[in-house]
């Protein structure tokens, strides 16, 4: 919207007809009548929910090989060293063949997530990342120990759908 | 006395009060919920919607909950005092209804002829007056009582707003008993029957000042001044919780509707239909029939779901399902309905029609404008609406005088 400000702050007999009419009330009242009648744009959370962004990101999680099943982590430590919080925390053992390294367990503490996907980038596994940004975000409890998610926890996380690294 | 004079004077306004005084509080109680309703709408978000169907049973569960939330009297307070505030405050809004009439003409009930209003006082304009000037007390009371600062603080300016307010309400109305030349609400919309329009053409002026000062008088938004919740917490109210608090509310609300139901009397016509001086708009007596499906009609349509985008739709969908509904009723007369000539309904129907109406503005106000500062408040009211209230009684004086 353009509106034409001209400096000099002379009223002439408009203004006064505007102020006299009460015009901006009318025009405020007209905003509201109007608006009553727009789609709402809330929703009933807890009942619904709005559709998340492809690119969304909730709590960090790990994945299965989308075909094989078997589990991507080659426990490289790569996430644990790159976190900004230090919230990743990582036991691996060599694995009986003597080549590479597997998981014992992988630990994420959610209280100190701060979701800035820092752990997504470095991780090196194909066809896909092991640890990815869910779609998971309810995560309130009454409790701490939720919070420290264990390996069985991270593996069932919602993963979003159409969107291809 | 015989018993037909005992059952005329004492036992039909004893139920006409019991009556009004049970239905008011359902009444605001959907009041408030169509309040919540239109707010919403106008903020485009969903209104209450849980409770029931689109959120029809909110008001009880808000009624129950107040009824069975803890009432708790701070230490500091002066217990009487707090107590006698919500009482105080409460019986004078529900004394005001008493000089309202519902509707025109006496229907019959057991063969008594009942009038559709309590009494029929020909002071009631300054019965009405006085009356209104006592809820101040309560507040006051109630502000000074809960010995809390906020409270103080609300309650001082509820009574500056309500001293001045009430000049310009006094003068607005002048106009009106000037014209019809009484102070009897019956005989007022009489007089709007023989003239032959509503008052609001002749004192438009009048009806201006008397709307913005009744909105001062209820402390609606946008002159909620008394209970600025952004400044004041919750105003006056501040440590009322429970029953006290119900009790402040619904004499706020009952203010809305009595002060509506003026405005209506007054400037509006009361019972009468639009346009009482033409003649040819003599259908529009039995009109409620068609009409009051459709308002209604369109009002639930209105209501429902707007998500999709289909809030006009719906309403419009509405308002035709009941215009058919009623043309339908009166085509085939059902229960004789249509052949009936019922002025008591047709007059209740015109009359809760327009104050709904009023009620509506209410809430649009409150859904559109900003509180005024103190100062502005206090600007408005002694610069502008009396000054104006004043030069509209003798304008109309001077018109009378060169009319004779």
């Amino acid at each position: 919207m353009t509106r034409n400000v001209s400096d000099k702050r002379t009223s002439d007999w408009r203004d006064l007809l505007k102020t006299f009419l009460l015009l901006e009330l009318w025009v405020g009242l007209w905003v509201t009548l109007k608006n009553q009648f727009r789609p709402h744009i809330t929703v009933e959370y807890p009942k619904e929910s709005v559709e998340l962004s492809p690119r969304f990101r909730g709590v960090p999680r790990l994945r299965f090989h989308p075909e094989s099943g078997e589990e991507l982590c080659i426990a490289c430590h790569l996430c644990e060293t790159v976190c900004p919080d230090d919230c990743i925390h990582i036991v691996s053992e060599k694995k009986p063949d003597g080549k590479g390294k597997r998981l014992v367990s992988f630990e994420i503490n959610y209280e100190r997530c701060c979701f800035c996907g820092l752990c997504v980038d470095p991780c090196p596994t194909k066809p896909l990342t092991a640890i990815y940004m869910s779609h998971d975000y309810e995560m309130a409890d009454y409790r701490r120990d939720p919070f420290i998610a264990p390996l069985k926890v991270l593996l069932g996380g919602v993963e979003p759908k159409d969107y291809k690294e | 006395m015989d018993q037909a004079a005992l059952v005329q004077h004492i036992v039909i306004p004893a139920i006409q009060i019991l009556v009004v005084v049970l239905i008011l509080p359902l009444a605001i109680s959907y009041l408030q919920l169509v309040e919540r309703k239109v707010l919403g709408f106008m903020q485009v978000r969903l209104a209450p919607r849980r409770v029931g169907w689109h959120g029809l049973l909110q008001p009880i569960a808000d009624a129950v909950k107040l009824l069975i939330k803890e009432d708790i009297i701070p230490e500091k307070a002066e217990r009487f005092l707090f107590t006698l505030a919500p009482i105080a405050t409460v019986i004078p809004a529900l004394a005001a209804l008493a000089v309202i009439p519902f509707a025109g003409a006496p229907f019959q009930v057991f063969g008594y002829s009942v009038n559709p209003w309590i009494t029929d006082i020909n002071v009631g304009l300054l019965y009405l007056l006085a009356i209104s000037s006592l809820g101040i007390y309560g507040i006051i009371l109630g502000g000074w009582a809960s010995n809390s600062k906020y409270s103080l603080l609300g309650a001082l300016r509820s009574s500056a707003q309500m001293i001045s307010y009430e000049i310009p309400l006094g003068f607005a109305i002048i106009g009106v008993m000037m014209l019809s030349g009484t102070a009897s609400m019956v005989e007022i919309v009489k007089a709007q029957k023989e003239a032959g329009m509503w008052f609001v053409v002749p004192q438009i002026a009048g009806f201006f000042c008397y709307f913005i000062a009744a909105v001062a008088e209820t402390n609606r938004i946008p002159f909620d001044l008394p209970e600025a919740e952004a400044e004041l917490v919750a105003g006056f109210h501040t440590e009322y919780s429970g029953m006290k608090f119900a009790f402040f509310f619904l004499a706020e609300y009952t203010n809305m509707i009595v002060v509506s139901s003026i405005a209506t009397i007054l400037f509006f016509g009361g019972w009468l239909r639009p346009f009482p001086g033409v003649a040819s708009l003599d259908w529009l007596e039995n009109g409620w029939l068609v009409l009051g499906p459709l308002a209604l009609g369109g009002f639930l349509g209105w209501l429902v779901d707007q998500r999709s985008g289909g809030g006009l739709r719906f309403m419009f969908a509405g308002g035709v399902l009941g215009l058919l509904l009623g043309c339908g009723a009166a085509i085939t007369d059902v229960g004789g309905l249509a052949g009936m000539s019922l002025p008591a309904v047709s007059g209740a129907f015109w009359f809760f029609f327009k104050v709904s109406i009023f009620l509506f503005m209410y809430i649009w106000f409150r859904g559109t404008y900003p509180r005024y500062r103190y100062d502005q408040l206090m600007a408005l009211g002694w610069k502008w609406l009396i000054p104006l209230s004043v030069v509209n009684v003798i304008g109309t004086g001077l018109v009378m005088l060169l009319r004779e």
